[in-house]
């Protein structure tokens, strides 16, 4: 059976997504992207191209390039919106027979369904190109706002280009299934998607196994493309007030500034300033001229401010005002909100949304391909793949091991997928100590008396030998059930103990959020204390070593530099007995510089005869 | 495998027969699962290997990207001096060296001219101007195009001609 792939068909630009081995992933397209655009063209030459190839063309062939053509999907030619669009749109478009839409492309006229048509057999004829086998079946995504004619156009379009479309979804409920909100009890969920020429807001109600659109609001021109252009402005103008030159004429100078502004746009996302460097920019009669300007984050954000603005108070708008304008719910019962667009990777957007519903967004997918990755979900979920009948479940919180200092030492790390195994191999922390205690842990706190015990037994009959010499084995092991097995073994005498944890994943969902929860609020704290404990684990290491290395040497080292050692030692020792770790960290620096010299006093005496160097002791247990 | 099931009571078969019949199914799930995780699992590895390659030849795409942009402002630098004389020839060695760099990992120039035809496969049009030259021929290259293991990594940006008014 062929797989049936996930279908992003957007208004900019489209995606694919098809599940593999049991996740989704983005299909690159012939050119090596992971978005097509969505424009088709028939060039001068009268040949039919598509996507990056129509855009690099659109400029010097604007009546034979259609972008935009979703805007059109299903409409009637008298519908407000096709209005609205056609002063804008810079193709001819007239109505047809049935009262739909007409695209003059070329010498030709064509339905909009024809026109998207060439957009998806290119995704498909890329996909398959890429998967190496041929697909005939996808599901499509539309937004919520859709009729039933914008739905029945858009299936229409994927049968004309050879597919079956076996679901419409919403783009909405698509971008929840990537973040597998689904399969949640009853949850109400606002997905804000800013992309690049559209604003969508859509409110879902989740129930059993149902997907319930409940509003739909944003602004069908708004998007990021605005500030790009805003951006552009306001730099011509900073130019022009600069140097005093207007590059607004000049192609090429506009071209390169808006490169320069689109880098930097996306640079500003993760740092708070750059700046945008285009040398030779233009000349004058004095010679050369350059464009060098510094932009903030904080002007970017002034810039665009009243679109964010905007966008929240459509947001707020569609979940609040009662029904059928919005969904009549209030901001505080929203439980999930999620990031859809490339637009929302802007920290101020973020921000904005997060201070509206009090909540982090969620944002994990590449926003731009979120949509197409659920779309992939559903044809898994049609075709038999998702619901596998070898469903494997992951440890929900970390298991560790209780380790010198009472630090919790993790074996599995939380969300490993099991069945799984880990060894690590331990040793002693004191000389000749005979047993060891394994002290088994979940949770995400650094110290082991802050996370749950789920078992302590004890390996003992360990041979007699200094510390950090003997190994011990332990190995975690959790099968496909989730029952935990713990093994410890001395590798020298060969004595082992094992446990046998039947409910080590058996919390409440409650429970594990709630150890998760703590664990983040008590990360600060909880580093310093770790960090505390770990400077007193190596001070009582050099302790030991230090009086180690005094005692071999013997009377190889003059008195004063035993004394001076001697003293250096307790006062390490005094101050690890308290908690400043500063005074911890120094007096440890001081006696290991300290002890250097007993290496040094031993050669400047005559070559010793048996001196076995210091053993560097493990992880003791 | 194939062995007759061992039934202590044969004139009762049903129950132990229904009971081997549901474990044999039980047995081929579980097998038929067993072999396709494990095959899963061998196909990922080739992919994940496959995938390792692809990103060792596109993984400093972005860097190359950046440093194509500095060549071209090198050369607009160039330009400029030019006008004004001849330029130290040791100027030119170091760009000579840049792209030598460049090329060593992948990168090509994109072999268009003027007077070509204008291919968007590999030219990208930023402005359309009269000229003598047929509609739809390139005029003048305005930024060299690049491609990295054969991938478009930048069109060679062209004017191209809308024929004579």
């Amino acid at each position: 059976m062929s797989k049936i792939i996930g279908i992003d068909l957007g208004t900019t630009n489209s995606a694919v997504a098809v599940m593999k081995g049991g996740e989704p992933e983005i299909l690159e397209n012939a050119e090596g992207n992971r978005t097509t655009p969505s424009i088709v063209a028939v060039s001068k030459a009268g040949e039919r191209i598509v996507g990056t190839l129509a855009k690099r063309q659109a400029v010097t062939n604007p009546k034979g390039t259609i972008f935009s053509v979703k805007r059109l999907m299903g409409r009637k030619f008298t519908d407000p919106e096709i209005e609205r669009d056609k002063v804008w749109l810079p193709y001819e478009i007239k109505a047809g027979p049935t009262g739909g839409v007409e695209v003059k492309m070329g010498d030709g006229w064509y339905s909009p369904e024809a026109i998207s048509a060439e957009i998806l057999r290119k995704l498909k004829t890329d996909a398959e190109a890429k998967l190496g086998e041929k697909v005939e079946e996808a599901v499509i995504t539309v937004p919520a706002y859709f009729d039933d004619s914008q739905r029945q156009a858009t299936k229409n379009a994927g049968e004309i280009a050879g597919l079956k479309v076996n679901r419409i979804i919403n783009e909405p409920t698509a971008a929840a299934l990537a973040y597998g909100l689904d399969k949640q009890k009853s949850e109400k969920i606002v997905v804000y998607d800013f992309g690049g020429g559209t604003f969508d807001i859509s409110v879902l109600e989740i129930g059993d196994n149902t997907v319930e659109v409940k509003a739909t609001g944003g602004d069908t021109h708004l998007g990021g493309d605005d500030f790009d252009k805003k951006i552009n402005e306001y730099l011509v103008a900073e130019y022009k007030k600069q140097a005093g030159i207007d590059l607004s004429k000049d192609a090429l100078a506009l071209q390169r500034l808006k490169e320069g502004a689109e880098r930097a746009k996306h640079e500003l996302s993760v740092a708070v300033e750059t700046e945008i460097n285009l040398p030779y920019i233009t000349s004058d009669a004095s010679g050369p001229k350059h464009f060098t300007m510094k932009l903030s984050r904080a002007k970017l954000e002034e810039l665009v401010r009243e679109y964010i603005d905007r966008s929240v108070k459509l947001t707020e708008e569609t979940v609040t005002a009662a029904p059928p304008k919005g969904a009549g719910f209030k901001l505080s019962e929203i439980n999930e909100v999620i990031l859809v667009g490339g637009q929302t990777r802007m920290p101020a957007i973020v921000e904005a949304v997060k201070k509206l519903f009090g909540k982090d967004p969620h944002q994990g997918i590449n926003p731009d391909e979120v949509v197409a990755v659920g779309a992939a979900i559903q044809g898994g979920i049609l075709q038999g793949d998702v619901k596998d009948i070898l469903l494997l479940d992951v440890t929900p919180l970390t298991l560790s091991i209780e380790t010198l200092g009472s630090v919790a030492t993790p074996m599995i790390q939380k969300n490993t997928t099991v069945p799984t195994s880990k060894s690590q191999i331990f040793s002693t922390a004191a000389d000749n100590q005979p047993a060891v205690e394994i002290h088994v842990l979940q949770g995400e706190r650094p110290l082991a008396s802050d996370n749950k015990t789920l078992a302590r037994f004890i390996l003992d009959g360990l041979p007699p030998s200094p510390r950090g010499l003997p190994q011990i084995e332990v190995t975690f092991d959790i099968d496909a059930n989730g029952i935990l097995s713990v093994k410890a073994i001395d590798k020298a005498s060969g004595k082992s103990q094992s446990v046998r944890i039947e409910a080590s994943t058996a919390l409440s969902k409650d429970e594990i959020e709630k150890l998760k929860k703590e664990a983040l609020e008590h990360a600060t704290e909880d580093a310093e204390k770790k960090s505390l404990i770990e400077a007193k684990n190596q001070a009582e290491s050099l302790v030991y070593l230090s009086e180690k290395s005094l005692r071999d040497a013997g009377d190889k080292v003059p008195e004063d530099v035993k004394k001076s050692i001697t003293e250096k030692i307790e006062e390490l020792k005094k101050v690890t007995a308290g908690n400043n770790l500063e005074a911890i960290q120094s007096a440890s620096t001081t006696l290991s510089a300290e002890i250097q010299k007993i290496g040094q006093s031993m050669y400047n005496e005559e070559k010793p005869q048996d001196t076995s160097p210091p053993k560097e002791p493990g992880t003791p247990s | 495998m194939n062995e007759e099931p061992n039934n202590p009571f044969p004139d009762q078969p049903n129950e132990p027969e229904n009971e081997l019949t549901k474990v044999q199914e039980e047995r081929d799930t579980y097998l038929s699962g067993w072999q396709r995780a494990k095959a899963d699992f061998i196909n990922y590895k080739k992919e994940e290997f496959a995938r390792l390659g692809e990103i060792a030849k596109y993984g400093n795409e972005d860097l190359i990207r950046e440093l194509i942009g500095v060549i071209d402002n090198f050369d607009l630098g160039l330009a400029a001096l030019e006008k004004s004389g001849p330029i130290e020839k040791g100027i030119y060695i170091i760009r000579a060296q840049i792209e030598d760099i460049l090329k060593k990992r992948g990168l090509e120039k994109i072999n268009v001219k003027p007077g070509d035809p204008f291919d968007p496969n590999l030219a990208e049009a930023v402005t359309e101007v009269e000229s003598d030259k047929p509609p739809g021929v390139i005029v003048e290259i305005i930024e060299p195009g690049y491609r990295l293991h054969g991938k478009i990594l930048r069109p060679t940006r062209i004017k191209i001609s809308k024929g004579q008014s």
